[in-house]
């Protein structure tokens, strides 16, 4: 297929062959999920349970004088009240910097800060002495804009000013390309502060247990993580917590961060043994919850008359809100992908991520790379047609291919399937169709719009940060095997992927395999759920763990036998015999003998991720060395009387290596799509003055059933050489192109372009009345 | 202010029972239908009496039937019961448009019409189409009834005449004419669940052809304190064949006729702007309609 498959390492596994890889296979927690049955950690309650509750800053930025806290505690059923005092530790946290105080002692500088911590009998006697705290605050100037932030006179928010990370990536001379340059293109994109929405706000348990253990069950995306920040707060060592971090309603990397696990174990230190739960509604969700950075992009791009692009200059500025948490990553890899999958020879690209008041800004699945791609993709759709170039071919022309230098100047080693899901994009139906799609609007005064995006994503973490995957086997006392692998469940069915790989490498059924996710006594340290990582770094990870427990069972049954280990193999939970086939033995009875002899049953092993050897210098982390490519078509109709716009369909055409689970990918692909139709059309948390304007899920639009449209899945599958299975990662980059994408489909119906997003039905009907000539009809 | 857990709720079995508790003034009371606003109103805090009074099991408020007076809608008809019933979708079909543009089906199946109306927002999606139906309200107290035509029931948003003692009994709206079509046109931000940006009732008599109009009625939502009446646009109809381009030149005049706000959801002028365009669009549906017919 691809060049990737001879440089291919690690043994060929076909997918023609396998009882499980690359099948379309239901998850193993669909059917709980759908019915409801499935308890997540927030749906519990608990007899001898109490309430915990966060006071938070009533002002975007203000001085602390005073915090009293008598009349609350001297309400009946409060058990505690907790302020910046109350810390044993460290009073801070945050993945890359900790500089967001766990409770705000002089100063709060949004309204998601946190001043106090309460504990209560009920959740109303919670609320109600939240309310008798009475904190005595003089306002500050309130910081709202992230380019006013940058200028001299804003104040700072943090000692070292406002500009938390500025990262470069400069290639080749964009002067000069710019002076030879057939043509040019430039503008200004704004980019929305979209919000996670997930199905379960934050929340969770916090407990001592009698041992003295602290127990935080709590949803997350790192428990380990998670584990070392609680423990700096707390000043503990980490090994007395444990937490458990699985399953998630939902994540999108917005509970990648610390969100309540602190604050439940601070409390769980007061309650004498009493489980106490936090949950936020979700108007302290949209309030206090991590946030996509909105980002500023002025992206200036040239081009000869052929269609070679020769340069592109970007200046991205992201508001990251009053604290850093994974703000300098997600420039970071903004600045990596800026200039799209091509093979730009001058570029020159920095980037901003930058201090306000406006709520805080995290990770949200992207991680920056939608903020971008929209000027590249757009800019590019502009030089077609200004030299009347099919949209397709100009980028086949720009992409790079394996083993080329991309844009930000590395040989790129690992698997590239961008020209292959631009070639599948140009034979799709829709595409191959589209005149005759666009000729049958629904209505005569609506109008139709394709067109086509591509765009890719790093899969695992940049160049300055560990990365490595670990996984446990374990024979249990029925025969079955229980896998333990670190990265949580948070909605992408990653455990069913684990699932699969284990019961294809010990010849099992996925029924006689039992998953366990995210859980500090249970599973080892095995990095993130989020960068793309964790199909990747999972089946990696059982594959190197696999052997072990092969080796463990054939040499128990030798031992057991007076057999040679080399003639035994696995098969459906017993060892049999390699020539013929007979059951040996079953897995019980290998069991029975192991822990009469005292032998541990359980097997693990690590990897470390592959990474490039040299750094782009002030990149901040780049370049990755393994990337996820998406090619996307869509078509639109747009009511040109309102604005309103429909996605009518979507073709979505991930390179994802080789396809784990074809239901798997088609449940990124789509509900990337519909995430992506959001992000495009309708999301955005509103905040003026550092208050929210939007509140709930009311004021914040998400897309329902009735705005999702067909998607049409049609996989690339460029094998990556460093997985077994070849697989990559694709549960980021499945909601990228299509956002230029419906922008330019918009375009292609209308003539009118927006460059701030979302594109409601007021901007879309605002920027085709000032392009005059395609509104019908003008009121006045 | 009163504790969500000491609130109390009583459900009277009968009108009457629930005259009298409407007429206890000592303590604070509200009533609650399918408390689809009601309920929300309650969770943030706005909405919070001693005593909910709780009248969604009260199926004598639940009916549509009609009679020489016109056709009578209870209070506690549901969203859904009103798109699904062949009466309205013959004889008020703009009401049964609106209905289903209420939310999405869970609203509809709890929501109710006496809610809507009491609720009394300015974005309400049954009530312009009330407002072209020529729709009374029947308000009752445990000292009689009264009756007030929609058009003075409204006096601003989230108010309206009725008075701490009194409900409302019945809905009474005007039979549509065999030569009479309506339709109902919402622009919210999104399909399904979303509050309307601007809204637009009509229902007009047309000639057998369609080619002429001999009257119509529209209404707006959403682009002012209460509903309006677009009386300009509405002797415009008659001046000229039915067709696009009278429908365009009406349109043209509708913005000058609604007096709307900017707020999150969009500015004045947009919602001017819609205002004309809802006209247009909703008559050109109706038209198309009228041909299928
Ligand atoms: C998610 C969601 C989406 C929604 N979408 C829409 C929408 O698209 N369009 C729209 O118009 N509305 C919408 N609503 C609002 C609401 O569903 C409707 O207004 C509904 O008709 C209210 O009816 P109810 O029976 O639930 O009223 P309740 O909440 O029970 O009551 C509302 C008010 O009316 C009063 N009331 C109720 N019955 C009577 C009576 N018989 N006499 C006097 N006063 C009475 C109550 O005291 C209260 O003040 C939405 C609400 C939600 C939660």
């Amino acid at each position: 297929m691809s060049i990737g498959e001879k440089a291919n390492t690690h043994k060929e596994y076909s997918n023609e062959r396998n009882q499980w890889i690359g099948k379309r296979i239901a998850r193993i927690d669909g059917p709980e999920k759908v019915t409801g049955e499935l308890k997540y950690m927030t749906d519990e309650n608990y007899s001898n349970m109490v309430w915990g509750k966060v006071l938070r800053a009533e002002y975007p930025h203000a001085k602390i004088k005073n915090i009293e806290t008598e009349k609350a505690e001297s309400l009946p059923g409060v058990i505690c009240v907790l302020t910046y005092k109350d810390i044993p530790g460290f009073n801070g946290f945050g993945i890359v910097t900790p500089d967001q105080p766990v409770l705000c002692e002089d100063v709060v500088r949004c309204t998601a800060d946190a001043v106090a911590l309460v504990a209560a009998e009920t959740s109303e006697i919670a609320d109600e002495a939240i309310n008798l705290i009475h904190v005595d605050y003089e306002p500050l100037k309130v910081v709202t804009d992230a380019e006013y932030a940058m200028t001299g006179e804003a104040p700072y928010l943090h000692p070292d000013g406002n500009i938390h990370s500025h990262v470069k990536i400069n290639n080749g001379d964009v002067d000069q390309a710019f002076k030879h340059a057939d043509y040019i293109f430039e503008n200004t994109y704004y980019s929305p502060r979209q919000m996670h929405a997930f199905i379960e706000t934050e929340g969770g348990w916090g407990l001592v247990e009698e041992d003295g253990t602290l127990k935080i069950q709590c949803p997350g995306q790192y428990a380990y993580r998670d584990r070392l920040q609680i423990s700096r707060t707390l000043g503990i060592n980490p090994e007395r917590i444990h937490v458990i971090s699985s399953p998630n309603g939902g994540g999108f990397g917005g509970k990648d961060e610390i969100t309540v696990q602190i604050y439940l174990a601070l409390l769980a230190l007061h309650t004498e043994g009493r489980p106490v739960k936090i949950h936020l509604t979700r108007e302290e969700s949209v309030q206090a919850g991590m946030k996509r950075h909105p980002f500023k992009v002025q992206v200036k791009t040239a081009a000869n008359k052929d269609g070679v692009i020769t340069a592109n200059q970007v200046r991205a500025v992201a508001d990251t809100g009053a604290f850093a948490s994974l703000g300098p990553a997600v420039i970071s890899l903004a600045v990596e992908h800026a200039c799209g999958p091509y093979k730009i020879p001058n570029v020159d690209i920095e980037g901003f991520c930058v201090y306000t008041n406006n709520g805080i800004a995290g990770a949200f699945r992207g991680f920056g790379v939608n903020q971008v791609c929209v000027g590249i993709e757009t800019h590019i759709d502009m030089i077609a047609e200004q030299i009347n170039m099919d949209p397709i071919e100009i980028r086949k022309k720009n992409v790079y291919h394996q083993g080329e230098k991309s844009s930000v100047g590395h040989i790129v080693k690992s698997s590239v399937g961008t020209h292959e899901t631009l070639e599948k994009a140009q034979n799709c139906e829709l595409w191959t169709n589209q005149n005759i799609y666009k000729s049958q609007p629904s209505e005569p005064w609506k109008k139709r719009g394709v067109a086509v995006s591509t765009s890719f994503h790093a899969v695992g973490m940049g160049l300055d940060k560990p990365d490595y995957g670990a996984a446990s086997i374990e024979l249990l006392h029925d025969g079955r095997l229980k896998v333990a692998v670190g990265p949580e469940e948070i909605g992408t069915g990653n455990g069913t992927v684990y699932a699969q790989v284990c019961a294809e490498l010990l010849h099992c059924d996925m029924a006689d395999i039992s998953v366990v996710q995210g859980d500090t006594s249970e599973t080892l340290d095995s990095g993130t759920i989020s960068a793309s990582r964790s199909t990747y770094t999972g089946s990696r990870a059982i594959a190197t763990t696999a052997p072990l427990m092969i080796e463990l069972l054939t040499g128990t049954a030798s031992e057991m036998l007076n057999i040679p280990a080399k003639d035994i193999d696995v098969e459906d939970c017993n060892v049999i015999h390699k020539k013929d086939h007979s059951i040996l033995l079953s897995f019980t009875e290998l069991y029975d003998y192991l822990s009469i002899n005292k032998t541990s049953t359980k097997v693990n092993s690590q990897f470390y991720l592959p990474k490039e050897k040299e750094a782009i210098k002030g990149s901040g982390g780049a370049p990755h060395h393994i990337y996820g490519y998406q090619t996307n078509v869509v078509m639109v109709e747009v009511d040109t009387l309102t604005g309103e716009t429909d996605v009518l369909r979507v073709v979505s055409i991930p390179d994802c290596g080789r396809v784990m689970n074809l239901q798997g990918l088609e449940g990124q692909t789509e509900g990337g799509a519909i995430m992506g139709i959001g992000y495009t059309l309708y999301e955005d948390v509103i905040i003026e003055e550092g208050y929210h304007k939007t509140s709930n899920l009311g004021d914040y639009i998400i897309p329902t059933i009735r705005e999702t449209p067909e998607i049409e899945t049609i996989p690339v599958e460029a094998p990556e050489p460093s997985n077994p299975f070849g697989a990559k990662g694709i549960g980021e980059v499945v909601m990228i192109p299509i956002i230029p994408a419906i922008m330019s489909a918009i375009y292609d119906a209308t003539g009118a372009r927006v460059k701030h997003l979302p594109a409601t039905p007021e901007r879309i009907f605002n920027a085709m009345k000032s392009t005059t000539s395609s509104v019908p009809m003008s009121s006045r | 202010m009163i504790k969500t857990s000491e609130m109390q709720v009583v459900s009277p079995k009968s009108l009457d029972e629930c005259l009298y508790l409407l007429n206890d003034q000592e303590k604070n009371n509200r009533l609650i239908a399918g408390g689809t606003d009601a309920v929300v109103r309650m969770k943030d805090k706005k909405w919070t009496p001693d005593i909910w009074i709780n009248i969604k099991g009260m199926n004598e408020l639940r009916y549509i039937r009609k009679d020489p007076s016109g056709i009578h809608v209870g209070p506690l008809t549901t969203h859904t019961d009103i798109v699904k019933s062949k009466l309205l979708q013959d004889k008020a079909d703009v009401l049964t448009f609106a209905a289903k543009e209420v939310g999405a089906t869970q609203m509809q199946n709890m929501g109710t019409l006496g809610g809507n109306i009491g609720n009394a927002s300015p974005t309400g999606d049954t009530i312009p189409a009330l407002y072209v139906l020529d729709a009374r309200i029947e308000l009752s107290s445990l000292y009689g009834t009264r009756t007030v035509p929609i058009e003075e029931f409204f006096i601003g948003p989230g108010k309206t005449v009725i008075q701490t003692d009194e409900i409302i009994t019945d809905i009474i709206i005007r039979p549509q004419d065999t030569s009479e079509i309506g339709i109902f046109e919402k622009l919210g931000p999104r399909k399904a669940q979303s509050i309307s940006i601007v809204n637009f009732a009509a229902s007009i008599n047309l000639d057998k052809e369609g080619h002429h109009c001999s009257s119509g009625r529209l209404a707006f939502g959403s682009v002012g304190p209460t509903i309006i009446r677009a009386k300009k646009c509405e002797s415009m109809l008659t001046l000229d064949r039915f067709d696009k381009s009278l429908t365009h030149n009406i349109s043209k005049v509708a913005w000058k006729e609604v007096a709307p706000i900017s707020d999150a959801r969009a500015s004045s002028n947009y919602r001017r702007d819609m205002a004309s365009a809802l006209l247009e669009r909703g008559l050109l549906r109706l038209m198309k309609r009228w041909e299928n017919k």
